[in-house]
């Protein structure tokens, strides 16, 4: 569905990602893993075409988008639920997404069907600003914002980081929910192995901006990760 | 003291037309954009020359100055600003090469005059636009002589500034200006053509200013190097009231008129300016953010 062929990816003169081939299947998890600094965000950023420069082949259903701009390619399908979230504080629930619809092609401005069923809180307080909302409710936020575009692919980066235990479980579930239910093709960068390996079908493990190992998720041994997540 | 008050509030009004079009653009763009003044300039003159040439009154002169203005605005984004995005020093010194552009070019009446042609109401002089009778004239209003011309610019400017508010956060558009920003690489990948919006932002703050010319053209004289002071007060709102806050900027110049209004008649109009500046500095040094700044980013 959406596929890199020898992608390199630049921030000024920092060489990032080097020759980066991947194939991301439709109605698949694909987690992303490896240790900090390897290049995980760079990847979920350089789709989204937000790192400075890129080189290599991007394909989405065939489109070619490697030289599609950020705004096109979000308009392509391709939904960006980034490290940290960044949701806008003082704008309300609502804005922050409808926010999202900007990317959809029918350029309806409507808060989708899903929101309510997977995020009954934020329906219950569309006009509360969104930096009132703790940590996981911001990143539920950004992922119904992600949702609004109606997307093809969903890029999640590290949905769980810096969220409290209890909210961690309920935005587990509610990403193999948009995956199992509704068959949402989604890249997911990860850092907990037990839930990748609960997620996902299958894997990319990245070192020093390159995929090092790849494959279906069972292939995802412990030697593995010993050797290229333990710190 | 109210009649004071009120020279205050139209003077105020002017300083809001054109520091909304340099919040905007600043705020959104981080471009700052040093012939703005010059908008103001050429909506003076789209005042001056459709009062010769056309015998259109000063109210039509309006919404005609607004399109010359942000029709040039557009131009000058396209071809110098686009290109300067994310380089804050470069733009500063390129629009204001535009800027003494457009000033010689009026001067020089398009470089016509070199040909020996004169273009009535273009050149180095001085220009008078004719205010209409009805503007004219002063009524009293709870014993206080109220000029006729100035409350004319205080609605003009309430007008506008309700519209741009409307804009701004009842539409599709505006929300995604805000969008721009508070966050422009998040905006974008919610699929918001940031160049697309920056351009037309860049047009209607443009054509602001247009106008805020034509109001001046009633009750200053015209010419080529009036926008030059007009930037600066423009900054001097904007930075006071708080970059990308409409509320901030509304709410500083109508301090900064009242306060040139009050100086001015008790003592002059270079101590009144002295004392503005004065203001602006103490604000930066207790608050660098200005007023109103929205927290974040």
């Amino acid at each position: 569905m959406l596929s890199l062929k020898d992608v390199h990816s630049y921030y000024g003169r920092s060489h990032i990602l080097h020759g980066v081939t991947l194939n991301i299947p439709a109605g698949k998890v694909t987690s992303i893993l490896g240790r900090n600094g390897t290049g995980k965000t760079t990847l979920l950023k350089t789709l989204m075409a937000l790192t400075d420069r890129m080189t290599g082949e991007m394909h989405l259903l065939g489109k070619d988008i490697g030289s599609s701009p950020t705004h096109m390619r979000a308009r392509a399908g391709i939904a960006y639920v980034p490290q940290g979230r960044e949701i806008i504080p003082d704008f309300t629930i609502r804005e922050n997404i409808l926010m999202g619809t900007f990317a959809r092609t029918d350029r309806k401005r409507e808060i989708p069907a899903l929101v309510p069923e997977l995020f009954p809180y934020l329906m219950a307080n569309l006009d509360r600003p969104g930096g009132v909302l703790s940590g996981g409710q911001q990143q539920q936020l950004a992922i119904a914002r992600a949702l609004a575009a109606d997307p093809k692919v969903l890029l999640l980066d590290e949905p769980n980081e810096g969220i409290q235990p209890s909210i961690v479980e309920e935005i587990e579930k509610i990403i193999v929910q948009l995956n199992r239910e509704i068959g949402m093709t989604i890249v997911l960068v990860e850092q907990n192995v037990a839930f990748a390996r609960h997620a996902a079908h299958q894997f990319a493990m990245l070192e020093k901006g390159r995929v090092v190992a790849s494959g279906a998720i069972d292939a995802l041994s412990d030697a593995l990760v010993h050797r290229h997540m333990a710190v | 003291m109210l009649d004071i008050l009120f020279i205050g509030l139209s003077l105020g009004s002017i300083l809001l037309l054109v520091a909304l079009g340099l919040a905007i653009t600043y705020g959104a763009m981080g471009v700052i954009n040093m012939a703005h003044g010059e908008m103001v300039m050429i909506g003076a003159y789209v005042a001056v020359l459709s009062g010769i040439w056309l015998r259109a009154s000063l109210l039509l002169a309006i919404p005609l100055a607004f399109i010359v203005t942000a029709l040039l605005g557009l131009l000058i984004e396209r071809v110098v600003v686009r290109r300067l995005y994310g380089r804050l020093l470069d733009t500063l010194l390129a629009t204001w090469g535009i800027a003494i552009l457009l000033q010689q070019a009026v001067r020089l009446e398009f470089g016509l005059s070199f040909l020996g042609i004169h273009v009535e109401g273009l050149g180095a002089g001085l220009q008078n636009v004719a205010v209409p009778s009805y503007l004219q004239g002063t009524f009293r209003l709870a014993s206080a002589d109220i000029n006729a011309y100035r409350t004319f610019i205080i609605v003009i400017t309430a007008v506008l500034t309700l519209a741009t508010w409307f804009i701004l956060y009842r539409t599709a558009a505006g929300m995604q200006v805000r969008a721009i920003i508070r966050n422009p690489k998040m905006a974008a990948a919610c699929g918001i053509d940031v160049k697309r919006i920056n351009a037309m932002t860049f047009a209607f703050g443009s054509g602001l200013a247009g106008v805020a010319g034509v109001m001046m053209s009633g009750f200053k004289t015209v010419f080529p190097d009036m926008g030059t002071t007009m930037v600066v007060d423009g900054f001097m709102v904007v930075v006071t009231g708080g970059v990308g806050s409409l509320f901030g900027t509304i709410l500083s110049s109508g301090l900064l008129g009242e306060i040139n209004a009050l100086v001015a008649i008790g003592t002059n109009d270079i101590l009144a300016r002295a004392v503005v500046f004065g203001v602006v500095i103490l604000v930066i040094l207790v608050k660098p953010s200005g007023l109103f700044s929205f927290k974040g980013r």
